[in-house]
């Protein structure tokens, strides 16, 4: 690892003015677990790591009936996993935040760095896309708010700015009749990092499906509403036969990665299974009894 | 080559103030600068968990920490866990249990259990196992170590 030097930071504007005076050489530092790992091997070597660790201001979450569940970017996912709020509100992102990775890890990393740091086999996209989750961006010049359908352009790659850091997730309050259902799959289960991930959301009314929120997350670049997919439950009732034609076409639909874990066509059967398997469960149907 | 920064924090109850160049591993600093050589290195990326340590009572991997992190923090490594140069109750039980074979993940696993053991008294054997996904063992299977930590919550904790 390449020397650098090491900010502290006490507040966010202290943090954006940081970034500002050092430019190129600067980088956010949030938890370090993917970072650090990135500097040993030398892909990456800033002169100066802007650490954003004693920011309590950025660890905090709350729920406010308005506004929704507000999740301090610096919250590591122990945090998330264990807050009796997240649980009330949001069990899904409380099971996907307690699974994630391993529990060193989860002791450690950030729900921010690990969205800002775009790395595809991950948890917390896909499911936090399905929940119509907000971003607070902030830079030298004030703060910004996007939907997390724009944040995630491509492999390792959000919508931000040089200087600017992600400062909390917005959820919206939960809508009590739509339910959020995520899974995703692993190699082995000493693997920590999914080779794909889906998301569903769904009112549903008496067995037929509406507002459906279909991604799949860690199979494709960057996470992928799969809009074909939510196109065709729309208003549909759901059977086994139905399951598994969206499943077909969930596999058609997207755009995997092929890659040393999993090549293009290994992830669309993944893909498919996992689809077909959220939306049986989705539609109160035992999965298993669908082949 | 960069300036170093002091740091202060407490190491097994003790307090520790050191100079430590911003790009120093956790786990370099424990063993080569404080010769704390019980935190083994494993992997070195992340996966094994032989380097776990406790942080503020929170297990973590010291070789994706930065030692410059822990200033002000409270650490707890494996020399820490012996009481009064006894093995603990948690310790003892994975030598009754044979929870180690070669022993250079014991170390980790002993403070992965350690943090469970302070969150959950009687913790089952899914939680227990949902709880070392982090550590690797290649000696034993995990049976023992799986074993060991239940033994250890009923000396602890009671049936």
């Amino acid at each position: 690892m390449r020397d650098f030097h090491y900010l502290e930071p006490r507040t966010v504007s202290e943090a954006t003015a940081m970034l500002a005076d050092h430019g190129e050489e600067a980088c956010v530092f949030a938890g370090g677990t993917a970072l650090i790992l990135a500097l040993r091997q030398r892909m990456m070597a800033p002169g100066v790591l802007v650490s954003l660790g004693q920011l309590e201001e950025m660890r905090a979450i709350r729920f406010d009936p308005k506004e929704g569940l507000l999740i301090g970017a610096m919250a590591r996912h122990n945090d998330i996993a264990r807050s009796k709020i997240v649980r009330q509100h949001y069990p899904v992102v409380a099971e996907m935040a307690g699974g994630l990775a391993n529990p060193q890890v989860r002791n450690q990393a950030t729900i921010g760095g690990n969205l800002c740091y775009a790395d595809p086999s991950t948890d917390p996209p896909a499911c936090l896309l399905a929940l119509g989750a907000e971003l607070t961006i902030k830079g030298q010049h004030g703060a910004r708010r996007i939907p997390m359908d724009e944040f995630n352009v491509d492999y390792f790659t959000v919508a931000m700015e040089p200087g600017e850091i992600l400062t909390q997730i917005r959820l919206p309050p939960p809508d009590q009749e739509v339910t959020t259902f995520y899974r995703r799959h692993l190699r082995t289960p000493a693997e920590h990092r999914p080779v794909a991930n889906l998301a569903l959301a769904v009112r549903n009314r008496g067995g037929a499906f509406e507002d459906v929120r279909l991604i799949v997350g860690a199979a494709t670049p960057a996470p992928q509403l799969l809009d074909g997919v939510q196109d065709y439950l729309s208003g549909r009732s759901v059977t086994a036969e139905v399951a598994a034609e969206a499943a077909d076409r969930a596999a058609e639909e997207m755009f995997p990665i092929s890659d040393g874990r999993g090549d293009e066509g290994f992830r669309r059967q993944v893909v498919r299974a996992l689809t077909r398997r959220l939306v049986a469960e989705a539609a109160n149907l035992d999965w298993k009894e669908t082949e | 080559m960069m300036a170093k920064n002091r740091i202060s924090l407490e190491i097994n109850g003790e307090a520790v103030e050191a100079d430590v160049r911003p790009n120093r591993l956790l786990s370099d600093f424990l063993r080569d600068d404080l010769a704390l050589t019980g935190t083994k290195r494993g992997c070195e990326t992340g996966v094994c968990g032989a380097c776990s340590v406790l942080v503020d009572g929170d297990v973590v991997k010291s070789c994706l920490s930065l030692a410059i992190q822990m200033n002000g923090c409270s650490l707890t490594t494996v020399e820490g866990l012996a009481c009064d140069g006894a093995p603990s109750p948690l310790q003892k039980s994975f030598m009754e249990c044979g929870g180690l074979q070669c022993g250079y993940c014991t170390p980790g696993f002993l403070m992965a259990a350690s943090d469970l053991l302070a969150r959950t008294s009687r913790p089952d054997v899914a939680t227990i196992r949902k709880n070392l996904s982090g550590n690797l063992c290649r000696c034993t299977g995990y049976q023992g170590i799986v074993d060991a930590i239940l033994d250890a919550s009923e000396k602890m904790h009671g049936t």
